[in-house]
């Protein structure tokens, strides 16, 4: 594997943009525009509508290409534009987001088939800002549903945190 | 978002492109982050709301592009298709106007007459 497509996708304000940001060897790509409705202008003054992209080379010189997606469901089309040709999948769940266990529910739910064929994990962003529900509280919302995906909490502001969770999801992708 | 008076000024002036050039069959507003703001067709046929968002994240693009490029502002985003014509523009640095037609031969009425409502748009807002 000299290339690898990955997808960072989760709800709105749960840091997608800027865990690529922070971990890009490249300027990332944006297309972030203003946002105008009340409930994400108040979380943040820009929204993503199309994608970002941004690069990583790890060590072994394996270029990672980097995609984010739009968090509102009505951009869901670019979700599915965007998994083409993906080996990996990064869940970002804001956990002082209003519903972050429902975000969670619809993320997981609508990748479902992306994840049958490769391999994903969950980042949960904000546990600064907000504790609850707590990291065991995901473990046994996964547990109880039969979902064996890793799951870890993240500081998307952290290029350690971020790259942690992307080499988690690069071994899941080498040992698969 | 918009207010209620500036939403009626763009009904009203779709409304008359609609009403100008026939070949458009239907137009759109929606907002840069993909909210629909206004829509007018000229038969009930398009489903406009997924348009109006599907209009944000090309024009979106289309400004990374140019932007990338060094080519300043994207104008307009033009999709020929097989059986029809679709154009995306700004009307300011919030809102995009879709518009569409199904005559493969109607580019040049689309662009002409859809360019002239974004400009006026604009100044009504």
């Amino acid at each position: 594997m000299s290339e690898i497509k990955l997808v960072f996708t989760g709800s709105v304000g749960a840091g997608k943009t800027t865990a690529i940001e922070i971990i890009s060897e490249i300027p990332v790509i944006r297309t972030d525009v203003r946002a105008t409705d009340s409930e994400t202008a108040k979380r943040k003054e820009k929204t993503t509508v199309a994608m970002d992209y941004g690069e990583l080379t790890l060590e072994d010189g394996q270029k990672l290409r980097l995609y984010g997606t739009p968090g509102q469901q009505r951009f869901d089309y670019m979700w599915r534009i965007l998994v083409k040709g993906a080996l990996g999948l990064i869940i970002l769940v804001d956990n002082a987001g209003s519903d972050p266990i429902g975000d969670l529910a619809r993320y997981v739910d609508n990748f479902r088939d992306f994840v049958s064929n490769n391999q994903m994990v969950v980042g949960v962003t904000r546990m600064d800002i907000a504790s609850e529900p707590d990291m065991d509280f995901y473990h046994q919302y996964f547990a109880e549903r039969g979902i064996a995906l890793p799951i870890f909490p993240v500081d998307a502001r952290s290029k350690t945190s971020v790259v942690m969770l992307i080499q988690s999801l690069i071994a899941m992708l080498e040992f698969s | 978002m918009l207010s209620g008076e500036a939403i009626a000024k763009l009904e009203s002036r779709l409304a008359q492109l609609l009403h100008d050039c026939d070949t458009i069959e239907a137009a759109v507003v929606s907002t840069l982050d993909g909210h629909m703001c206004t829509m007018r067709q000229q038969a009930q046929q398009y489903s406009l709301e997924r348009l109006a968002t599907m209009g944000s994240t090309l024009m979106s693009l289309g400004d990374t592009i140019t932007a990338e490029l060094n080519m300043g502002l994207c104008d307009n985003i033009i999709s020929e298709n097989q059986n029809g014509i679709v154009a995306f523009m700004h009307i300011n640095n919030d809102l995009v106007l879709v518009t569409l037609t199904t005559q493969k031969n109607a580019l040049g009425m689309l662009l002409s007459h859809s360019r002239r409502c974004a400009k006026e748009m604009a100044e009504l807002l």
